[in-house]
């Protein structure tokens, strides 16, 4: 306890209600709100709706909610095993050049989007592989941008791990295929199950790269978002937003259920 | 049935230049108990884990029964092991765990059912198959840790400070329950590592105690708690008075050895003895004695603490500048500090151990 | 005793070692650094194909991209000092004046992190814009005919936004670092009559200055890459380097100045990226020595 009079804890508290409410609270309900609304001249919406989710699902917002969903869980499910497996593939290298290739694996996390995006357009609108225009380019831009944060989140829970686990399964015959099936990965499963969590978020609400490079017709929400405000369907825009984010808590809720037996101990 | 020993010859393991185990050179019999005992950093995790296979040697080599493992991996060395924590796998039921060696070897569903349910009779624990490690206690989870060692009916077993997470009470009866474990299973060769020479007296055949990466002594543990070859293991295994004498002539089994004043008679189970030696005694093999009978081997000295311990009594003496320790069944008289008081031992309870020598 | 044991299995054919790193630093190679060497190769060569390194001076000679630098600089460092002093504030009532439900509200702010960046922009437009509600509100109480609340569509409109996203990031190794502080030592201390500022000063600030350094670097990492938040505010003044980037490879179709662009930004990024890195380390150091 740091501030014991009464006063000093209320106005503490105060402050952080404040504070949380004015920055987090207040645009997450004036986004729902605007959501449903019809008009809004004055301190609220003059009418309630349900229209702007109805012309959301029922246009091409409906298609891009597909889109964006297909899109992250391929990214994610990608980068998880790539991400995976270079996590465990590293254990095995000697300490000099293994931190060399971890800073190696983290790099894409730290180059801006957009740069990440121009750099596919340059590469894959020339011989030897053209991807421009297709689907894939907006996965591979995902898979890109995700794939230091699979990694990380694995490469964390790894060291992290008790060695004598392994040891003793070692000791018991397990030759290091079946140990790591059977004991190395069941025990970072909360690890792997985050990192898909993290990733999937991600690119649910990638925006910079996929502006870059997506064709017309595979269009993210995001990008779908964006086009709808800038016509000044602002409200349709919001009841978009509202999709997109309740969509990805959806997965994430879901994620965060799947039984993690090792987790429990 | 084949040989099932283990053998260090001249291992050193060393990391970045720091030596851990230093030329050691060890034979454990088959079928015997070997505890490795020694302060901590003394290498004795070292050489265990040296036999398991976790680390590789730089010079020397390690047997196991007839087979050099020396460049085997541990998957390949078949051994059982218990470490300190256990490292039950705890996304496995017990039996799931106790049949991990057998499913790794990819043994036949009826042997494996077969022996997961031996061996968990054999701890006690049959109850338990179907709980998770967690849902056990320490001494339920060190047995299922037995057991998964035991499953695969290892060449050796392997134990890495098994008993040091468990309380006091716990801990007497799991060493008991080892004991009884090995008069089941004779021909299993253990080697025991801990830092508690009381689990190591209670429990091995034989004692090898390490200090700085480099054996200190070795032999039967009657024989080095009775006899200690040096300084190090006479004050590591038990309690020891090890007075500075001077020793003047041996004689068979004997030695006669002078303090002060006084000659006196003790084993010598080393030769070469000359010069200024180290007399110990055990404090439990001193007792007073009334200053009226004065048999051979008595000393006077003056009383300094008298301590009740309830079912005894420790007396603390000191006689020209050293000091010594006694303990004896509570006494209905104890001398007041400040006493001179006389005090015998047999000879037979007291040993000869060779000056600067540990 | 091995003669009624199980066999052990012949020797592992296939061994699990570096070489296992290959594939997934393949895909790696393929589909980042590839094309990251690309943009530095297209930057350097004309559209005909011939190495020239005059795009760089006619790029960077530019006012667009001094003006773009100098707002990438501006609102990271604002941003960043923004969400230390809102991060810390919120950790320090989070941790030491705590109340029922401050667990729940600290992993409440933590989800935000899972939340698209460009969702606070438009919310604020909501709020701030020129027909938000503040505007609106004022506007009808007042009769005034211009919309009084213009700040979204300056730099403030965009710190404020990315403050908002980029606080949690700064709470999570904030919130961390706290929990390590025995709360004994902060009792002993206000009973040796220490007041709350004093404690703060010399035991809270010392012990979280490594995760604030941390944290703070992270930040300025992620707010010099940002390019959700300043497109959809949309103001015609702020324009940073993503958005150059962008603007000059899809609207104007010029390659070669957005790879100029699209460099001199990664380099940037890359020596924040190692700044974070090193910070981090001395986290990790601290914590180890504890």
């Amino acid at each position: 306890m740091l501030v014991w009079s009464l006063t000093g804890r209320i106005g503490a508290w105060s402050l952080l209600a404040l504070v949380f409410g004015l920055i987090y609270v207040l645009p997450l309900a004036v986004i729902a709100l605007a959501s449903f609304a019809g008009q809004w001249n004055s301190m609220l919406p003059s009418q309630l709706t349900l229209d702007n989710y109805a012309s959301v699902i029922a246009g091409e917002s409906g298609e891009q909610l597909r889109v964006s969903l297909i899109t992250a869980a391929l990214a994610s499910t990608i980068a998880l095993l790539s991400g995976t497996w270079a996590a465990i593939a590293l254990r095995t290298v000697a300490p000099a050049p293994r931190r060399l290739l971890d800073l190696l694996f983290f790099i894409p996390s730290a180059v801006p989007s957009v740069s990440v995006g121009l750099g596919l357009l340059v590469a894959f609108s020339q011989k030897p592989v053209l991807l421009n225009g297709t689907t894939a380019i907006v996965i591979i831009a995902h898979l890109v941008l995700i794939s230091a944060f699979t990694y990380g989140n694995v490469a964390a829970g790894l060291s992290r791990l008790p060695p004598e686990f392994e040891q003793v399964a070692e000791s018991l015959g397990a030759r290091p295929f079946y140990r790591l099936l059977h004991v190395t990965l069941p025990l970072v499963t909360p690890y792997l199950i985050a990192a898909l969590s993290l990733s999937f978020a991600m690119s649910m609400g990638e925006l910079g790269a996929t502006a870059m490079v997506y064709p017309p017709g595979w269009v993210t929400m995001p990008v779908g978002i964006f086009a709808l405000t800038d016509r000044g369907e602002v409200f349709q825009g919001a009841a978009l937003t509202m999709l997109l984010a309740v969509s990805t808590l959806a997965v994430l809720v879901g994620l965060s259920l799947v039984p993690a037996k090792a987790a429990a101990r | 049935m084949d040989a099932s020993g283990i053998g260090f010859t001249g291992v050193t393991v060393a990391y970045k230049g720091a030596v851990a185990l230093d030329n050691l050179d060890l034979d454990v019999a088959p079928g015997e108990i070997m505890a490795i005992i020694g302060p901590s950093g003394c290498g004795k995790t070292t050489a265990l884990r040296a036999v398991a296979g976790f680390v590789q040697p730089t010079r020397g080599r390690i047997r196991i029964g007839a087979t050099d493992v020396t460049d085997l991996p541990p998957y390949a060395r078949d051994i059982g092991m218990v470490v300190q924590n256990y490292a039950l796998f705890p996304h496995m039921r017990v039996a799931e765990n106790v049949a991990f060696g057998l499913r790794a070897r990819r043994a036949p569903d009826s042997l494996v059912a077969e022996r997961v349910r031996d061996c968990l009779v054999m701890v006690g624990m049959e109850a338990y198959a179907d709980r998770y490690p967690r849902q056990l206690s320490g001494g339920q989870q060190q047995r299922v840790a037995i057991a998964r060692a035991l499953a695969i009916r290892p060449r050796v077993l392997l134990l890495d400070e098994p008993l040091s997470a468990l309380d006091a009470q716990i801990r007497r009866n799991m060493l008991g329950e080892l004991a009884r474990l090995h008069r089941d299973l004779p021909h299993l060769t253990v080697l025991y590592v801990t830092h508690d020479q009381t689990e190591a007296l209670t429990l091995a055949d034989r004692i090898a105690i390490m200090r700085g990466g480099r054996l200190i002594a070795n032999g039967t543990s009657q024989m080095l708690y009775r006899a200690p070859p040096n300084r190090f293991a006479a004050e590591f295994l038990g309690r020891a008075n090890l007075l500075a004498v001077r020793h003047e002539q041996t004689d068979g089994r004997f030695a006669r050895v002078r303090l002060g004043d006084t000659v006196l008679t003790a084993m010598a189970p080393f030769s070469e003895l000359a010069g200024e030696v180290l007399l110990c005694l055990r404090p439990h093999d001193i007792f007073l004695a009334p200053v009226s009978v004065q048999p051979a081997n008595t000393l006077h000295a003056t009383v300094t603490d008298v301590q009740w311990l309830g079912d005894q009594h420790s007396v603390a003496l000191e006689l020209a500048g050293q000091v010594l320790r006694l303990v004896s069944t509570p006494l209905r008289d104890p001398p007041p500090p400040g006493a001179v008081v006389a005090v015998h031992f047999a000879a037979e309870d007291a040993s000869i151990i060779p000056e600067g020598t540990g | 005793m091995a003669s009624d044991g199980v066999a052990v299995l012949p020797a592992a054919r296939l061994r699990l070692n570096g070489a296992w790193v290959v594939p997934p630093l393949g895909i790696l190679a393929a589909l980042f650094f590839y094309p990251l060497a690309l943009i530095i190769q297209q930057s350097v060569t004309t559209a005909g194909g011939l190495p020239d390194f005059g795009s760089y001076a006619r790029v960077l000679a530019g006012p667009l991209f001094a003006n773009a630098l100098l707002h990438t600089l501006e609102i990271a460092l604002l941003a960043t000092t923004g969400c230390l002093a809102l991060g810390f504030t919120m950790a320090l009532v989070l941790t030491f004046v705590p109340f029922p439900g401050a667990r729940a509200l600290s992993r409440l702010i933590d989800t935000f992190i899972a939340l698209p960046t460009f969702l606070i922009a438009l919310a604020l437009t909501f709020i701030y814009g020129s027909a938000g509600i503040a505007n609106m509100s004022i506007m009808q109480l007042t009769g005034a005919e211009e919309p009084p609340i213009d700040f979204l569509y300056t730099v403030a409109g965009v710190v404020l936004a990315e403050v908002t996203v980029y606080t949690p990031f700064v709470m999570r190794p904030l919130l961390a670092a706290f929990s390590l502080i025995e709360t004994a030592q902060i009792e002993v201390a206000s009973s040796l009559g220490a007041g709350a500022w004093r404690i703060i000063r010399r035991v809270i600030l010392p012990a979280a200055l490594p995760a604030l350094l941390a944290g703070g670097s992270l930040c300025l990492l992620l707010t010099v890459n940002e390019f959700g938040i300043v497109f959809f505010i949309g103001a015609k003044g702020v324009i940073t380097l993503p958005l150059l980037v962008y603007g000059k490879a899809i609207q104007e179709d010029d390659y070669t100045a957005a790879c100029v662009i699209a460099v001199v930004n990664i380099a940037l990024s890359l020596s924040l990226f190692l700044l974070y890195r090193v910070m981090v380390a001395r986290v990790d150091q601290g914590q180890r020595g504890a």
